[in-house]
């Protein structure tokens, strides 16, 4: 039958198309697992596709750039939009916005964070947020995932080992370079970090 | 004028990105500000507006290309101005670069060397200037890979192609002319029949990366020895048939295993990993051995666990099943997980000695030889003998030379007595 790869259409692409502010910021978990191609990923090389298939799994193309994601209900996901940006460069974004993630995290007692790579957010050596940008002549959308609960297992079951990896990564396979926030604190809901993340962003806004 | 707009850096500090769409065409009338070609680095995906009104002449690089900053994107054709006034238009051009319209960082703006007057009135400064240039000389991808791939010097060799951009043809024209009376010249010579491009499967892409990480991060060092082992020969020979009976077939595979788990545990540098972000060593408790396993596509490791408490019935099982997964290409990263040390068999398709490349972060990889038949000596007689040889790479960072002899003397006493295997 194959896979059909779409164009990506989850909720906060809208506020990539309807700007009428400056920026805005939209966080959500997804209802199901959703697997998140960059803009120059192919499916036969990014994911395991006899799996992907067998278990139905939606596949979507995102406008940013950066290697494939999966989205589920256990991830988070934080989008932005600046329009008419005063800095040009977008590492300068990816710093900016993760610092307040990493705020927001530390507002719902999440230790620890830092920033890893281009644009990752880490415990230790081990990932647990990547994000990526799509900068569009007067516009950037920034796009990050959370792993907040899920299991590696599902990263591993679905994602290929990427064909370019931060410096950091050093080789190591999906079960040894990415965490979830629970492994670390059990504790912690995905209510509460939501939460925390929401402060975190509303104080970036104003 | 005719205007080369370059790939700018888009901000990430990295030197290249891929075409992901051109918006434009040869041909088409731009103005400032229109966004030209979408571009990809590793993060970021960004429109790349034009900071010149004008008409499209020319544009480089096809979709999925990977294009080096400074490369030229674009040649634009602006419209009422030449000769003198062209020269002061890119001057005025650089002198305002870092504010182009929306152009995330500074756009790489036609230099003097890339700046191409309508006419050749007033140009004997810029083409001085451009001989001093030491801007990089605009050329395909194709072209200079070849160069490279040649060891010819890019920026020596005339261009023929748009904007003097470096043509392939180019480089063998280079070639032909100055390496003629060479005897290398014979093997240089080159034309598209004599090689073949084959994008790299993700798993040489992998055993690419993990190659290269074990070679940069461990400090390599190989023992030789041989060991004489005409009672493994006897005793594989007795139970080769009775495991037969179980369809099980029997190598010297499973001897070596169970050999190396075994003075695994007596060497307990062998089955460790240096731990330099904690400033520790982890030594395992655990005998996980992988064994390299040659196929079509390349090299895969499976993983036998815990090889120390298994018998030599169970490991000759192990590796049926995994020879099984292979051929018929089941193995699953599951089956490859969690080595603790490796064994490399390459004597069964040939060679009797190898320096093996350690499977890091592990400390150490065997490599089993051909066995063969060779005169040993035996109580001061000259008699045949089966010898099999080792080759034991380590990482010296982890595991010093005396303490490598004593594991690889141990593994020899496991297989030329094979009943010890199952007395310790």
């Amino acid at each position: 039958m194959g896979i059909e790869l779409k164009e990506y259409d989850l909720p906060d692409i809208e506020i990539f198309h309807n700007t009428i502010k400056d920026y805005k910021f939209h966080i959500w978990h997804p209802d199901k697992i959703y697997l998140i191609l960059g803009q120059s990923n192919k499916m036969e090389t990014s994911l395991f596709l006899d799996k992907v298939e067998l278990d139905e799994i939606t596949v979507l193309k995102r406008p940013s750039g950066g290697e494939t994601v999966i989205l589920t209900p256990n991830t988070l996901v934080i989008s932005a939009v600046f329009v008419n940006p005063e800095v040009k460069r977008p590492h300068q974004y990816f710093a900016r916005f993760n610092d307040f993630i990493i705020k927001g995290l530390l507002i719902s007692g999440i230790e620890n964070v830092n920033h890893k790579g281009i644009s990752d957010l880490a415990i230790g050596e081990k990932k647990i947020l990547g994000s990526s940008i799509y900068h569009k002549k007067d516009k950037i959308f920034y796009h990050a995932v959370l792993n907040v609960a899920e299991s590696i297992e599902v990263i591993e079951k679905y994602i290929q080992h990427p064909k370019r990896e931060p410096d950091y990564r050093k080789g190591r396979e999906h079960g040894e370079f990415v965490t979830s926030i629970v492994q670390h604190y059990p504790d912690k809901s995905m209510n509460e970090i939501t939460d925390g993340l929401i402060k975190s962003l509303k104080e970036f806004v104003n | 004028m005719r205007y080369i707009f370059n790939f700018p850096d888009i901000g990430e500090g990295l030197d290249e990105g891929t075409i992901v769409e051109w918006y434009v065409a040869k041909g088409q009338q731009i103005k400032s500000g229109d966004s030209l070609v979408k571009m990809e680095t590793d993060k970021v995906v960004a429109d790349i507006p034009s900071p010149k009104s004008g008409t499209i002449t020319a544009i480089y690089g096809k979709v999925g290309e990977t294009i080096h900053v400074g490369n030229a994107l674009v040649e634009i054709e602006i419209e009422g101005v030449s000769g003198a006034a062209a020269v002061e238009e890119a001057k005025v051009t650089e002198a305002v670069k870092e504010e182009g319209a929306g152009v995330v960082g500074t756009l790489e703006i036609a230099g003097n060397n890339a700046y191409m007057p309508a006419s050749d009135e007033g140009t004997s400064e810029t083409k001085e200037e451009s001989q001093k240039s030491t801007k990089k000389v605009l050329a395909t991808p194709v072209a200079r890979a070849m160069a490279k791939e040649l060891g010819v010097n890019i920026d020596l060799v005339k261009g023929t192609g748009p904007a003097a951009r470096v043509m392939k043809e180019d480089i063998l024209l280079y070639l032909q002319k100055n390496t003629v009376t060479s005897s290398k010249s014979n093997t240089v010579v080159s034309d598209e029949e004599r090689v073949e491009l084959k994008p790299l499967s993700q798993l040489r892409r992998t055993i690419a990366r993990n190659m290269i990480q074990s070679k940069h991060n461990a400090a390599h060092m190989t023992v030789f020895d041989e060991v004489e082992v005409s009672e493994l020969v006897r005793v594989r020979e007795k139970y080769k048939s009775k495991f037969l009976e179980k369809q099980v077939k029997l190598s010297y595979l499973p001897f070596v295993l169970k050999a190396t788990a075994l003075a695994l545990k007596k060497f307990k540098a062998l089955n460790a990993q240096m731990d330099l972000d904690n400033n520790q060593m982890i030594y395992k408790n655990y005998y996980n051995i992988g064994i390299a396993v040659d196929t079509e596509d390349g090299l895969i490791v499976p993983v036998i666990k815990d090889v120390d408490k298994l018998s030599i019935f169970q490991i000759a099982q192990k590796i049926n099943e995994i020879s099984e997964k292979t051929r018929k290409r089941e193995i699953t990263m599951e089956d490859m997980k969690d080595g603790t040390f490796t064994i490399t068999s390459f004597g069964s398709i040939g060679g009797q000695f190898a320096v093996p490349v350690i499977n890091y972060p592990q400390a150490a990889i065997l490599g089993i030889g051909r066995i063969l038949k060779k005169p040993v000596v035996k109580d001061d007689a000259v008699v045949p003998g089966t010898i099999m040889p080792l080759s034991l790479s380590v990482d010296h960072r982890i595991v010093d030379g005396g303490e490598t002899a004593r594991f690889v003397n141990q593994i020899m006493e496991y297989l030329s007595d094979p009943v010890s295997l199952i007395m310790d």
